[in-house]
């Protein structure tokens, strides 16, 4: 790769091409800079701070890395971007593992789930007669109507886990020098402009998480997640629970270092997320590679159901926006490192760049998503390399029903057992639209159907 | 650096490892470094390091070599979890992206030292990666390093660039890297 560090950034691209400048959402100053190689070749220009307005995740992956890979060698950039719903796989991760993507390749399904939950909600309050207010989930849904329904798949470049987006979450990305690499620096960066918004009780927890730990003095909750860590304080019987707000992970190049993670602000999705997260398949799977860790997740922004007799310390009652978090980053980064005028990117501003152009065709392609993913076995019984008790299998299908894969770079390398054809050999797994078509058995198809979450089901709503 | 200490205890077991395989036809070898006292070892004949924290063991001629990333970064890096391997093949100019390990949640590029053509990768990280942290200076089979590799004319002048382990060792001792 042998990084040719050009200091030509891609606000060049825009200012050759004579587009005009983006409406000024410029934090800290207001002045619009105008860049040239030779200012952002200054040593004035090695602070660098950018707002993406695009909601593409795609997109914003692929201007964090051209920043990655273009900034100056000693530069420190910070990259903020909101990105529209989306399940993001870690570099070395198994989509069908990590994801239920029968559930996420459902057309619309944030609309589906919110109708279900509406449903439930509705019922639950004719039960309890309970004042709950189902018309909460449109809160924090961006503008972009039926698109923002549906669920995007993502395997970024960096390492670590799973983590679901959308317009409740903010991503903030540092990238510097590797000299300086530290994995908590810039966590507890946003951690300082959390405690400026009030919310006081994050830190950085061990994992390099940032984490929010709610004491509650009442033995009842309103979370339902039970792989909380509780722990109980002999003082006066409050119990502190720990919830992660943000997830870190890192990309480190020869000449450059990128830490960036996520923050769970408001997300109307929050009571979903577990399902997105977690595969049919995995039971059956043994998988190379990153396998994620499971936190309880919450969001910063108080639940306005939540427990009255829980304490977040958070100060403020109201919402934290998107817009409020951003300020509050950018103003610790400058602390930091010093304060310059944000400069907002977007698809305007980046068009014609060819490697962001690159970037995003890759990260969209199939290629990427699935064949990228490490060598895995799947296997319906317990072998000697998996011997996890697996779950009992669907009485519809046949009692001698055995079956077995190996899958690598995609693609299906070995077939045993007896009941999957030696035909499969050599298929890609995410472009078998229809399991009943690659076997003998109807109720062997649907099974699979749902364990890989085949796409084309004709036949199926 | 405790890192060095390490690293040339990495480098031993290499050697004896191998000779452990064929310990007939080494015989004769074995004596070679009392003959030859400027070499470490009759069968890695130069090593190299880059300011990346990579290494390269290159035999006498200079056409062939191993590569793989040094004690100090593997203890940087922390538990190796995965290992993204090259492809057989692959044709490489000084700095570029040989693989990949994932750490701790960092996924981290392994550059070539130099200009070369991978002609075989260690399958075994492939299922233990974390040989890597174990010994990741070790070049014999069962050892952490990551590609044998073909060195031609301009993989030979691109070694000038790098660093004996004395080098090295000041080099990771300061605060530069």
């Amino acid at each position: 790769m042998a990084l040719k560090l050009s200091t030509r950034p891609f606000w060049q691209a825009r200012f050759s091409q004579n587009l005009p400048l983006s409406p000024s959402r410029i934090r800290g100053g207001g002045a619009v800079r105008h860049f040239s190689a030779e200012i952002a070749s200054h040593p004035s220009n090695r602070v660098q701070i950018y707002i993406s307005r695009s909601s593409d995740p795609y997109l914003n992956l692929s201007i964090e890395h051209f920043l990655l890979q273009k900034s100056g060698p000693d530069s420190v950039v910070l990259f903020l971007y909101t990105n529209r719903p989306c399940v993001v796989i870690g570099r070395n991760q198994n989509p069908w593992v990590e994801v239920n993507l029968g559930l996420i390749n459902r057309p619309g399904v944030l609309a589906l789930l919110r109708s279900e939950a509406a449903a439930l909600r509705r019922r639950k309050s004719r039960e309890w007669e309970s004042e709950i207010d189902i018309g909460q989930g449109k809160n924090g849904e961006s503008e972009n109507g039926h698109d923002d329904d549906g669920v995007l798949l993502v395997r970024r470049r960096s390492g670590g886990g799973t983590v679901f987006h959308d317009a409740g979450n903010v991503n903030y990305s540092v990238i510097c020098p590797p000299a300086s690499f530290d994995r908590d620096k810039h966590a507890e960066m946003v951690v300082r402009a959390l405690h400026r918004l009030g919310v006081r009780s994050t830190r950085v927890n061990e994992r390099h998480d940032i984490v929010l730990d709610v004491s509650s003095t009442s033995s009842s909750s309103s979370s339902r997640s039970s792989s909380s860590s509780n722990k109980p304080d002999n003082t006066d019987g409050t119990s502190i629970k720990t919830f992660k707000i943000s997830g870190s992970a890192y990309k480190l190049t020869r000449q450059r270092s990128l830490h960036h993670g996520t923050c769970l602000l408001s997300s109307p999705n929050l009571p979903f997320i577990g399902r997105f997260l977690r595969s049919p398949a995995a039971p059956y799977v043994k998988a190379r590679g990153v396998e994620s860790v499971r936190s309880a997740v919450r969001n910063v922004s108080r639940d306005p159901n939540h427990n009255k007799n829980d304490n977040d310390g958070c100060e403020r009652r109201e919402k934290i926006t998107n817009t409020a978090f951003e300020d509050a980053v950018v103003a610790e980064f400058g602390a930091m490192y010093g304060n310059v005028d944000a400069e907002v990117v977007g698809p305007a501003e980046v068009a014609g760049v060819p490697e962001i152009e690159k970037g995003v065709a890759e990260l969209k392609s199939l290629d990427w998503i699935y064949t990228q993913t490490p060598q895995f076995t799947f296997s319906t019984h317990a072998t000697e390399s998996d011997p996890r008790p697996r779950p009992a299998l669907p009485p519809s299908l046949p009692p001698e029903f055995r079956a077995a894969m190996t899958v690598r770079h995609g693609q299906i390398t070995e077939v045993g057992g007896t009941g999957l054809p030696e035909s499969l050999t050599s298929t890609l797994l995410h472009e078998v639209d229809d399991w009943r078509s690659r076997t003998t058995s109807e109720p062997v198809g649907k099974w699979l159907n749902g364990l890989f979450g085949a796409r084309g089901r004709p036949g199926e709503p | 650096m405790a890192s060095i200490a390490r690293c040339l205890r990495a480098a031993r077991p290499s050697t004896i490892s191998r000779l452990a395989q064929t310990p007939c036809v080494r015989s004769s070898n074995w004596q070679a470094p009392a003959a030859r006292a400027f070499s470490v070892s009759p069968i890695r004949d130069i090593r190299k390091y880059t300011k990346d924290h990579e290494w390269i063991d290159l035999n006498a001629d200079q056409t062939a070599g191993v590569i793989g990333i040094s004690t100090y970064a593997a203890e940087e890096l922390g538990d190796v979890v995965y290992v993204e391997l090259p492809e057989e093949g692959k044709e490489m100019a000084a700095g570029d992206t040989l693989g990949a390990v994932e750490s701790v949640k960092s996924a981290a590029d392994i550059n070539a030292p130099l200009a070369c053509t991978v002609t075989a990768v260690n399958a075994l990280l492939e299922e233990k990666p974390g040989t890597i942290n174990q010994v990741p200076e070790d070049d014999s089979h069962g050892g952490g390093w990551i590609a044998k590799v073909s060195v031609g004319e301009q993989g030979n002048k691109d070694l000038e660039a790098l660093m004996d382990l004395e080098e090295y060792k000041a080099f990771t001792g300061s605060d530069e890297h």
